[in-house]
C-alpha cells in the first residue's frame, strides 16, 4: 500500500523539497523592507509640506480631518472650476472638488465636495452675528455663545425679545435658521438659534448659481467635528498598538518569548508599509482603512504562525543542525502553504478592488497591499529576528555551559556545511 | 462507518437545517414564507444604515456646562440663605473654574456666619476647601461624587430627550446609545427629505410642563361607553384613595398597545364627543403588569384627560434629585421650584389635592403622580409601590433627568453626522455582491484545480461557513453594513486557508508513504494548533476592531468575528468529518486520495 502512495501525484506549483535560499540572502530582503519603511516615513512629510496639491501627510477622510463631505448629483454638466468658484463665494474656500462615477455608472455629473466647515457659520460670521445682534429692539445682548462647528447659537438678552424678529434679523445678514426659540428659564431671556444644515446651505447656493433644480440629489453627507476627528485618529493608533501587543502576548504564550518580538516587528512593518501605500497613492485614508490595517495585522499572523510552527517542530527534530538552516528549511517546507493561503485572500480582495465601489474599494486596496506585505514579512522579517534572538539566547546559555562543551559545539557549527 | 461518524452526521445535519431555517426570513420574500417560519423564525439580517439609507448622528453632551450650572444654582441658594437667615448684606459670590464657589465677606468677620448649620444642609453637595478669617474668603467646591452624578444625569437627560423626540417622529428601530460623553443616534430607513427636520427636532431643548388630570369627568365616562369591542382599545376603570381625607376618586381611561389607534379614536370623535377645547388627551407608555404586580414584556399606552393649560413649566424648576422615602425606603424624586414657581405650585396643588398631576416632556406624559399634599417650593414624586426597587431607582433617575432638562440645560453639540440616501446604498450592494461572486468563483476554481476532490470538500465547507455566518447574523438580528459585506467576501478567501494548511500537511504525510487514512488523521491532528492559533490572532484583531469602531466598522468587526468562529468549525471539524467518509472504514480504506 505504501508503494502505491509513492506513485501518487499532486498538482503542485511549488515543488516539495525546494531549497530556495531565504535566510542566506536575508540582507537584501531586509534592505528592501528598510527602503519601503523609509519611503513611507519620507512620503508622509513630503505629502504634508512639499507637494502643494496634497497638503496632508495622508489623504485623511472627513472622519479624521473633520469637516463635511457631500456627494452631489447634478442634473446637468457642471464645470469643476466654476463649482469651486461658487463654493468659494459662499464662504468655502479651498474646497476639494472631485468628480466621481456613481455606482450605477449612469450619471456622469457627480461631484464629491469636501469642505473644512461643519457648520454654516464660520468664525468670522459668528463675530459678525455677535456685533449685528448686539441690540434687538430695546434689549441688548448680554451673552453670545457659539462653539465652532456647532449648529446652535445661544443669545442672552437683558430683556425679553421676540424670537420671530430675532430670526428675521439673522436672515437679514444672510444666516438661515430652522428655529429660534426661548431657552432655559423665563427670567434668563436666553434664545436658542438652530442653524440650517450645511447641506441645505450648499444646495441653496448651488441652485442659486446654476439655476433651480441643478442639484438633483445629495445622496450622502458626512460631517465630523474637528475634535471628534482628532479623537478618532488617536483611537485608531491606540487600537493598532493594542492589537499588536495582544497578539504578541498570545504568541509568546503559545510558543516562547523568542517568537514574540519577530511577530511584533513584522506586524509593525506590515502596518507601516500598508499606510505607506496610502501615502504614495494618496488614496483616502478613512476609518475603513484603519479597519483594513487591523484586519491585515490579524491576517498577516496566519503566515507567521504557519512558518513558526514548522520551525518549532523542526528545531526539536533537527537538534544538531544550525538554527538558521532549520529556519530556511522550514520556510521552504511551508512555502506552498504561505503562498496559497495568501493567494486566495488576494483573489477575493482583488475582485473587490476591481468591482467594488467607495469604502469597499479602499478597504480592498489596503488588503491587497497588506496581504502581499504580510506574507513577505513572515518570511523575511519575522524569521530573521527569530534567528537573531535565538542566537542571543543561546549565546547567553552557552556562557553558562562549561568551556569544553562550548568549544566542541562551536567546532560542530563551523564544520556544518551550508546545505539544507 | 464508525458510530461516532453517524453521531456527527446527525449533529451537523441538525446545525445545517437550523441555519437554513434562520436564513429563510432573510432570503425568501415574506409572502412566500411557510407559516412555520413566520411563527418561529422571524429574525432577519437588518440592512445597516449605510445600505438602507438613513441618518447617523453623534452628539457631544456638554456635561461641564451642566456641572457649572449646578454650581451656579447652589451658589445662589447659599447666598439666599445667608441673606435671609443670617442677615448678611455684603457678600460677593463668584464661581471659579467649573466646581468652585468663592464667597468674599465684608467685613471679613462675617465669614463665620457661613457656619455648620448652613453647611450641614449642603454637605452632600459641597466640600469646604478653605476658610481665611483675615480676608473673609471662603471657598467651597462641588463634591466629586456630585460632579459625577450631574454629568451622569446630563447624559441620561440627553438620551431620554432624544429618544422621546425620535419616537414621536415615528422612525422605525432607532438606536440611541451612550459612548463616553457622546450620544450616538442611528436612524435607519429615514427619507432624505426628513433629515433636516429630524435634526432640528433632536437638537431642540426639552419642553417640560405640569398639567392637572381632570379625573372622574363626565366626558370620559360618556366616551368610554362608545368604544367598539374589537378595536384594540380597552376601557379600564381605576380608583384611588386620598391619603389624608380618605376620599375616593374614580376614573376611567383607555388603553391600547398602539398609540396611533388611540389618537385616531379621539381625532375621529365629533360633536358632543369631541375633546372639549379646554381639555386635551395625554398619553403615557406603561409596562404591562400581571395580577401579582410583576412586569410583563407588554407595553401599552394609556390616556389621561388633561386640563389644557399648563400653569407650571420646567422654566420654574430649579432642581431635582433622586431621593429615598423616609418611611418606606423606596426611591422617589424630589424637586424644587424657584420663587415664582413655588407660588404657582402652591396654589395649583393646594386646589387639587387627591388629584393626579401629569408631568409632560415634549408632549409625552412621563409620570402622573397623585398630589398628596400642598406642594410649595419643594415637592416629591413617589413612583408607585410595587416593582423591583432597583428598577424603580432607575425610573426615578430617568425622571430626574427629565425634570432637570427644564432646569439644567446641557446643550448637545453635533460632532459627527452621516447621511446616506437609499439609492447610494442599493447600488453599492449590487457592486459588492458582484465582486463577491467573482471572488468566490476564483477561490472555488482554484481549490478544484489544485486539490481536486479535496478541493470540493473545502468548497463545500466554505459555502457552509457562509451559510452559518449569515444564519448567526440573522439570529442576532445584526445589521449588515457595506464594510460588513467586505467582511463576508473576505471570509470567503480566508475560509479555505485552514483547508490549504491541512491539505498541504496531508500531502506531506502521503509523500512519506502513509496510507490515506493515517495521512488524513495525522494531517488534521498536526495542523490543528497552527489553524487554531491563526484563528485566535485574527479574532484578537477583530475584538480590538470591534471596541474601536462604531457604526459600519462595527458591522465589519462583527462579521469578521462570527466568520472566524464558524470557520474553525467548518474548515476543521466539518471537513475532517467529510474526509472520514472519503477515506473510509479501517478495513476497506481507500488506496489513493484525490488531494
Amino acid at each position: 500500500m505504501a508503494a502505491q502512495n509513492k506513485e501518487q501525484k499532486f498538482f503542485e506549483v511549488i515543488k516539495p523539497h525546494s531549497t530556495y535560499e531565504f535566510i542566506g540572502n536575508q540582507k537584501y530582503w531586509i534592505g528592501l523592507s528598510i527602503i519601503l519603511v523609509a519611503l513611507t516615513f519620507i512620503m508622509l512629510p513630503l505629502n504634508a509640506y512639499v507637494f502643494k496639491s496634497r497638503g496632508h501627510m495622508l489623504n485623511w477622510g472627513v472622519d479624521f480631518r473633520g469637516g463635511t463631505e457631500l456627494m452631489i448629483e447634478f442634473s446637468k454638466p457642471i464645470d469643476s472650476g466654476e463649482l469651486r468658484k461658487v463654493l468659494a463665494q459662499s464662504g468655502h474656500e479651498n474646497a476639494d472638488v472631485v468628480r466621481y462615477a456613481d455606482p450605477s455608472g449612469k450619471n456622469k455629473n457627480n461631484y464629491m465636495i469636501r469642505l473644512a466647515a461643519v457648520s454654516v457659520v464660520s468664525e468670522n460670521q459668528a463675530k459678525q452675528i455677535h456685533e449685528s445682534l448686539a441690540k434687538e429692539g430695546d434689549a441688548s445682548l448680554k451673552k453670545f455663545e457659539w462653539s465652532e462647528g456647532g449648529d446652535k447659537i445661544y443669545l442672552r438678552y437683558d430683556k425679553p425679545v421676540d424670537p420671530t424678529s430675532l430670526g428675521n434679523s439673522l436672515k437679514a445678514i444672510g444666516i438661515h435658521t430652522t428655529q429660534v426659540q426661548p431657552f432655559g428659564r423665563a427670567d434668563e431671556n436666553t434664545y436658542e438659534v438652530t442653524l440650517v444644515g450645511i447641506d441645505t446651505d450648499v444646495r441653496r447656493a448651488l441652485d442659486a448659481h446654476f439655476g433651480a433644480g441643478a442639484v438633483a440629489a445629495i445622496p450622502q453627507v458626512e460631517s465630523v467635528g474637528a475634535k471628534a476627528g482628532k479623537q478618532l485618529q488617536y483611537d485608531g493608533i491606540r487600537s493598532l498598538l493594542y492589537a499588536i501587543l495582544l497578539i504578541m502576548v498570545y504568541i509568546a504564550f503559545r510558543f516562547d518569548f523568542r517568537y514574540g518580538p519577530g511577530t511584533v516587528v513584522a506586524l509593525l512593518h506590515d502596518a507601516v508599509i500598508s499606510i505607506g501605500a496610502f501615502a504614495v497613492t494618496y488614496k483616502e485614508f478613512s476609518l475603513t482603512t484603519v479597519a483594513a490595517v487591523l484586519t491585515i495585522i490579524g491576517f498577516s499572523m496566519n503566515d507567521t504562525i504557519v512558518v513558526f510552527d514548522r520551525i518549532r517542530e523542526n528545531a526539536a527534530r533537527l537538534r544538531d543542525r544550525r538554527f538558521d538552516r532549520v529556519v530556511n528549511q522550514s520556510i521552504n517546507e511551508t512555502l506552498s502553504r504561505t503562498i496559497w493561503t495568501s493567494a486566495t485572500v488576494f483573489f477575493v480582495t482583488l475582485a473587490m478592488n476591481i468591482f467594488g465601489v467607495g469604502v469597499i474599494r479602499d478597504f480592498a486596496f489596503a488588503m491587497n497591499v497588506g496581504v502581499v506585505v504580510g506574507t513577505y514579512s513572515s518570511i523575511f522579517i519575522a524569521s530573521p529576528i527569530l534567528i537573531w534572538l535565538n542566537d542571543k539566547y543561546l549565546a547567553s546559555q552557552r556562557r553558562q555551559q562549561s568551556k569544553p562543551e562550548r568549544n566542541a559545539r562551536r567546532k560542530r557549527d563551523e564544520l556544518e556545511p551550508g546545505e539544507v | 462507518m464508525e458510530r461516532s461518524w453517524w453521531w456527527k452526521a446527525v449533529l451537523y445535519g441538525v446545525v445545517t437545517v437550523t441555519a437554513c431555517l434562520y436564513l429563510i426570513p432573510t432570503v425568501v420574500p415574506e409572502a412566500k414564507q411557510p407559516a412555520l417560519i413566520k411563527k418561529y423564525f422571524q429574525k432577519r439580517i437588518q440592512l445597516g444604515l449605510d445600505l438602507q439609507g438613513g441618518l447617523h448622528l453623534v452628539y457631544e453632551v456638554n456635561v461641564d456646562k451642566a456641572v457649572s450650572g449646578k454650581v451656579d444654582r447652589l451658589s445662589t441658594d447659599i447666598e439666599d440663605r445667608l441673606r435671609k437667615d443670617k442677615g448678611i448684606t455684603d457678600v460677593n459670590v463668584v464661581r471659579e473654574g467649573r466646581d468652585d464657589i468663592v464667597f468674599t465677606f465684608k467685613p471679613p468677620a462675617d465669614q463665620a456666619k457661613l457656619d455648620e448649620a448652613i453647611l450641614r444642609d449642603y454637605r452632600k453637595s459641597v466640600d469646604l476647601i478653605e476658610r481665611k478669617p483675615d480676608t473673609g474668603v471662603v471657598r467651597l467646591r462641588l463634591d466629586p461624587d456630585q460632579v459625577e452624578e450631574v454629568r451622569d444625569y446630563a447624559l441620561r437627560q440627553g438620551i431620554e430627550t432624544i429618544r422621546g423626540r425620535v419616537d414621536k417622529f415615528g422612525v422605525a428601530e432607532p438606536t440611541i446609545i451612550k459612548k463616553g460623553t457622546d450620544i450616538i443616534v442611528e436612524l435607519p430607513g429615514l427619507k432624505s427629505a426628513d433629515f433636516e427636520r429630524i435634526k432640528s427636532i433632536i437638537g431642540r431643548t426639552a419642553q417640560l410642563e405640569f398639567k392637572m388630570v381632570d379625573d372622574g369627568s363626565e366626558y370620559m365616562r360618556r366616551l368610554a361607553a362608545t368604544v367598539p369591542k374589537d378595536s384594540g382599545i380597552e376601557v379600564v376603570p381605576e380608583s384611588w384613595t386620598e391619603k389624608d381625607s380618605g376620599k375616593q376618586h374614580e376614573d376611567v381611561y383607555l388603553r391600547s398597545k398602539n398609540r396611533d389607534a388611540l389618537k385616531k379614536f379621539f381625532d375621529e370623535q365629533t360633536g358632543a364627543l369631541a375633546v372639549p377645547p379646554d381639555h386635551e388627551i395625554g398619553y403615557e407608555e406603561n409596562q404591562g403588569r400581571n395580577e401579582a404586580g410583576e412586569a410583563t414584556p407588554d407595553k401599552y399606552w394609556r390616556t389621561f384627560y388633561l386640563h389644557k393649560r399648563a400653569s407650571l413649566t420646567g422654566e420654574y424648576l430649579s432642581n431635582a434629585d433622586q431621593t429615598w422615602d423616609q418611611q418606606t425606603g423606596r426611591p422617589e424624586v424630589s424637586f424644587e421650584f424657584d420663587r415664582q414657581g413655588a407660588a404657582i405650585s402652591e396654589r395649583m396643588t393646594g386646589d387639587n389635592i387627591g388629584r393626579k398631576m401629569a408631568i409632560l416632556l415634549d408632549d409625552k406624559i412621563t409620570s402622573a403622580p397623585v398630589i398628596e399634599g400642598r406642594i410649595g417650593a419643594r415637592g416629591r414624586i413617589t413612583l408607585g409601590s410595587f416593582g423591583d426597587p432597583f428598577q424603580l431607582q432607575q425610573e426615578a433617575k430617568d425622571l430626574v433627568a427629565v425634570l432637570r432638562s427644564g432646569a439644567l440645560p446641557a446643550p448637545l453639540r453635533k460632532t459627527f453626522e452621516t447621511q446616506v440616501g437609499p439609492t447610494m446604498g442599493r447600488d453599492s450592494v449590487e457592486k459588492a455582491k458582484f465582486s463577491m461572486y467573482v471572488g468566490a468563483a476564483a477561490v472555488i476554481l482554484f481549490m478544484l484545480i489544485y486539490y481536486r476532490f479535496s478541493g470540493l470538500i473545502a468548497n463545500i465547507a466554505m459555502i457552509l461557513n457562509l451559510l452559518f455566518m449569515i444564519a448567526i447574523l440573522a439570529a442576532f438580528e445584526a445589521s449588515l453594513t457595506l464594510p460588513g459585506i467586505a467582511g463576508l467576501v473576505l471570509t470567503i478567501g480566508m475560509a479555505v486557508d485552514a483547508n490549504i494548511i491541512i491539505y498541504e500537511r496531508i500531502r506531506e504525510e502521503l509523500r512519506m508513504g502513509k496510507s490515506p487514512r493515517t495521512a488524513v488523521d495525522s494531517g488534521f491532528a498536526r495542523a490543528f494548533w497552527t489553524v487554531f492559533d491563526a484563528h485566535v490572532t485574527n479574532f484578537v484583531a477583530g475584538v480590538v476592531l470591534y471596541s474601536y469602531g462604531s457604526g459600519p466598522i462595527r458591522g465589519f468587526a462583527v462579521t469578521l468575528l462570527v466568520g472566524i468562529i464558524t470557520n474553525l468549525f467548518t474548515s476543521y471539524w466539518l471537513s475532517h468529518w467529510m474526509f472520514d467518509a472519503l477515506v473510509g472504514r479501517r478495513g476497506a480504506a481507500r488506496a489513493t486520495l484525490s488531494i
